[in-house]
């Protein structure tokens, strides 16, 4: 509990730098209006109305990315736990591990045959 | 998690109740939030509040392990939702009132009614049955630390469950997979390489691309048309969007290509007066 | 006392000395970094970079800090404005938080307290790092959602992916660091690398997390996010004033984060390098010395990021996601069972390492044997492939000389003809106007 004091009193200092920094742009600068300021930046034409994103959506290999990316982020968060306690752990761990491995590779093997990681 | 067990309630210090009242408020105002937000963006952004709130309560009941794993683990998991609420209903998206699936109240009251249970029960048997050994100390499980002797405990005790794991994983990508993914061939796109080789089989309408718009040193303006080499206007260069500029303004720049006027000013352009770009 | 025990020790006025100074760090080291690496660019490109304000140029960034809350805020009218004054803070505090666990150095008295140069000493530093990290892609997809114009939303949804794909590269490649020092925490990290650094013990992890750590700050040539020649200004494209500002402040806070994770995880931490570390019982590596030597390891690695950013042009995208994914991931996964493997054979059984490198390196030759005998060469040209040069559209001579390029001096100072294999045209008078090849 003591050990997260200093943490959280960066954390403290470095949001309220970040507000301060914020805050301090309307503050101080300048402001004048003009009506085209407000559009959104398309290299100088007229905003089409259009989003350009196919329709407002986003490519479905953004979230089969993500879900893959959820995958190996648990596996990473078990290899830790192994890492740390690998000596003790000894021959025994090392099968559990590369079992574990071994399985999520099937998913993976699995992903990248069927094209899932090309992006074109 | 929260820990108000009998065993340990004695053992709470000062910091860790105010802890307690700030974090658990706020992850209960993520969570309403999530529910009550108009905008499912929004709504995301609530969910990650209160598992960061979660991340911080178990690291404050001395997991520090699970706290970041926590953090680690379900901001992925929430930009994942992320990432799928744009990909499903764009990005300019609301609540839909309309029903989609037929008796999905129904089921949803059922399942979550299960749960709720589920979860009471767990909890009431943790408050009860089991004694809190803790994994900070040295004596807890023989390793030394939080973090190895959750490893020994999970390698050895939990290794079913640990393995388990692994199975739910790989269903996971699976449905990824197959409820997601579709081919490019079925979908009829071709790659970079198939698209060049069709252009230069004639199959479109010229081999390169369309030309860009005249954006020279002379003129800042996209609505500019090229010019072709004998000084007229390339007409593929002209935009469906933009009003084109008229071609008598095209004059000077005609005179400049074809060499029949003066050069650009020398000082325009001399290297020595030149700035730094920026970063 | 151990490192954990004497920070729990330090009384409050110096935990806020501490907390100042890491705060600190970020912000100053990015004001300096900022004007750095313009003027290294510069150097690289041949030319002086910033050389207005201060000596040599030096303070254009302070200039540039003090010129920025000053200018107009502009907030599009098409943006979620609530996520949009959000999302650079979220980008910056985490940033800043991640300093909190590098061991910048060991056991010293300040003002007659005794303590370590390092503000907090988690059993999970290492996790810290990369909560920060994860934490911190949230300002940059949001900047990029709440802009509401399309642009920041390309932008912002590349640097998701992106960044969530290297993160597990970056993640894999310190398993191993773990595996050796059998502790999360940075600090017990650092002392377990007095017998050897792990750059040359772990080569492999060390290359890996070299490469993804470009990737996870979003740099050069991996700067899809922001790439200026596809999405203008990518993420950040419709922030003006401060809040631009933080999010370069965030930037390369993340470039200093990373790059000193690096030097804690593989190159000794704050330990001295090799042959000044033999100098007097290794006098260099205690009091205040290890400063010096942990921001030296610093500066090289971000001095290379800016090397980068200066040669290697960008990355296609399915290029980059290619390699992050079918590169990186599978061969930290190899690697990892494989150290685990000798770790596992070595504690069970007295196999000396020399036996292993021995019996490995057969299992290899007959791995790279066999691959030889299964080879049944290229796979036979394509009789329908069209070629794609030449076919009656004109292309340049396969024999063309490049001419050499003349000296810069004699260059300067007079108009001179370009050599005629190149400026063949009427436009070569016009051309030589500039001067410069």
């Amino acid at each position: 509990m003591g050990s997260y004091l200093p943490l959280f009193l960066l954390f403290v200092l470095a949001a309220a730098f970040a507000l301060f920094s914020a805050l301090l742009g309307p503050l101080v600068g300048p402001r004048r209006y003009n009506r085209a300021k407000l559009e959104a930046y398309e290299c100088g034409i007229e905003p089409s109305p259009q989003p350009i994103v196919g329709g407002g959506r986003v490519p479905v290999a953004y979230y089969l990315t993500a879900m893959l990316f959820i995958l190996f982020d648990i596996e990473m968060v078990f290899l830790y736990p192994f890492a740390v306690s690998a000596d003790a752990l000894g021959f025994f761990g090392l099968v559990e591990i590369v079992l574990f491995i071994s399985t999520l590779g099937f998913a993976y093997a699995y992903v990248w045959r069927r094209g899932g990681l090309d992006w074109n | 998690m929260i820990t108000l067990a009998q065993d340990v309630q004695n053992t709470m210090s000062t910091g860790e109740s105010i802890a307690f009242w700030v974090l658990g408020p706020l992850a209960l105002f993520g969570a309403l939030g999530m529910i009550f937000a108009r905008n499912a963006v929004h709504s995301a952004l609530f969910l990650v509040l209160t598992m960061l709130s979660l991340g911080v309560t178990y690291m404050v009941q001395q997991a520090p392990f699970l706290g970041f794993v926590q953090i680690i683990v379900y901001t992925g998991a929430v930009m994942m939702l992320f990432l799928f609420v744009l990909m499903l209903v764009g990005k300019d998206s609301s609540d839909s009132v309309v029903e989609v699936l037929r008796g999905q109240r129904l089921a949803a009251t059922i399942l979550g009614v299960g749960l709720a249970a589920l979860i009471v029960t767990a909890i009431a048997r943790s408050l009860t049955e089991v004694t809190p050994v803790g994994l900070q100390g040295v004596e807890a499980n023989g390793g030394h630390g939080n973090v190895e002797n959750l490893g020994r405990s999970i390698f050895t005790d939990w290794l079913f469950a640990f393995e388990l794991t692994s199975a739910l994983l790989i269903t996971a990508a699976v449905g990824a997979m197959v409820l997601g993914f579709v081919d490019r061939h079925t979908r009829g796109r071709k790659t970079q390489r198939e698209l060049v080789e069709m252009r230069f089989r004639g199959e479109h309408d010229r081999p390169s691309p369309l030309p860009g718009p005249g954006v020279f040193a002379t003129s800042t303006s996209v609505a500019t048309p090229a010019l072709l080499p004998d000084g007229s206007v390339a007409p593929e260069s002209l935009s469906r969007l933009i009003d084109s500029v008229g071609a008598e303004d095209l004059d000077e720049e005609r005179e400049a290509i074809t060499g029949s006027a003066h050069g650009a000013e020398a000082r325009a352009l001399n290297p020595s007066t030149r700035e730094g770009e920026s970063s | 006392m151990t490192r954990a025990e004497l920070l729990a020790d330090d009384p409050l006025w110096l935990i806020l000395i501490k907390v100042v100074v890491v705060l600190l760090i970020g912000p100053l080291l990015t004001v300096f970094m900022i004007v750095w690496e313009r003027k290294a660019i510069g150097r690289l490109q041949q030319r002086p970079g910033p050389n207005r304000v201060g000596p040599g140029g030096y303070f254009q960034s302070i200039a540039d800090a003090i010129k920025l809350p000053f200018k107009e805020q502009i907030i599009p009218a098409t943006a979620d404005r609530k996520v949009y004054f959000l999302a650079p803070m979220i980008a910056v505090t985490p940033a800043l938080l991640a300093f909190s666990v590098m061991p910048i150095g060991p056991q010293v008295s300040i003002f007659g307290e005794q303590t370590v140069l390092q503000l907090v000493d988690l059993p999970v530093g290492v996790l810290v790092v990369l909560a920060c990290a994860s934490v911190g892609v949230y300002g940059i997809v949001l900047a990029g959602w709440s802009s509401g114009s399309p642009y920041p939303l390309l932008g912002g949804l590349r640097s998701a992916a992106q960044v969530i794909s290297y993160e597990i590269a970056m993640g894999l490649s310190i398993v191993g660091v773990v595996l050796y020092a059998q502790s999360l925490s940075t600090g017990d990290i650092v002392e377990a690398q007095q017998n050897g650094w792990f750059f040359y013990l772990l080569p492999f992890s060390f290359v890996i997390y070299l490469i993804s750590m470009v990737g996870e700050t979003n740099r050069a040539p991996f700067d899809l996010p922001e790439a200026e020649s596809e999405l203008v200004g990518g993420f950040h494209t419709e922030y003006s004033s401060m809040k631009f500002a933080l999010f370069f402040l965030a930037e390369y806070t993340n470039m200093i984060v990373v790059s000193a994770f690096a030097t804690t995880l593989f190159l000794g931490g704050w330990m001295a390098p090799w042959p000044i570390s033999l100098i007097g019982d290794n006098y260099f590596n205690s009091g205040w010395w290890p400063i010096l030597w942990f921001f030296g390891k610093m500066f090289v690695l971000l001095f290379c990021f800016i090397w980068l950013r200066a040669t290697l042009p960008r990355f296609r995208y399915d290029q980059f996601m290619k390699i992050g994914w079918k590169v990186l991931v599978p061969l930290n996964l190899v690697w990892i069972v494989l150290i685990a493997g000798l770790r596992a054979i070595r504690g069970e059984s007295d196999v000396t390492t020399g036996q292993i490198l021995t019996y490995g390196g057969i299992v290899i030759l007959v791995i790279i044997g066999l691959s030889f005998a299964f080879d049944r060469g290229r796979v036979i040209e394509d009789d329908d492939q069209v070629p794609i040069t030449g076919g009656g559209y004109p292309v340049p001579p396969l024999d063309l000389e490049i001419p050499k390029a003349p000296k810069r001096k004699a260059v300067r100072g007079r108009n001179r003809r370009r050599p005629a294999a190149v400026g063949a045209g009427t436009d070569a008078e016009k051309e030589s106007n500039d001067g410069d090849l």
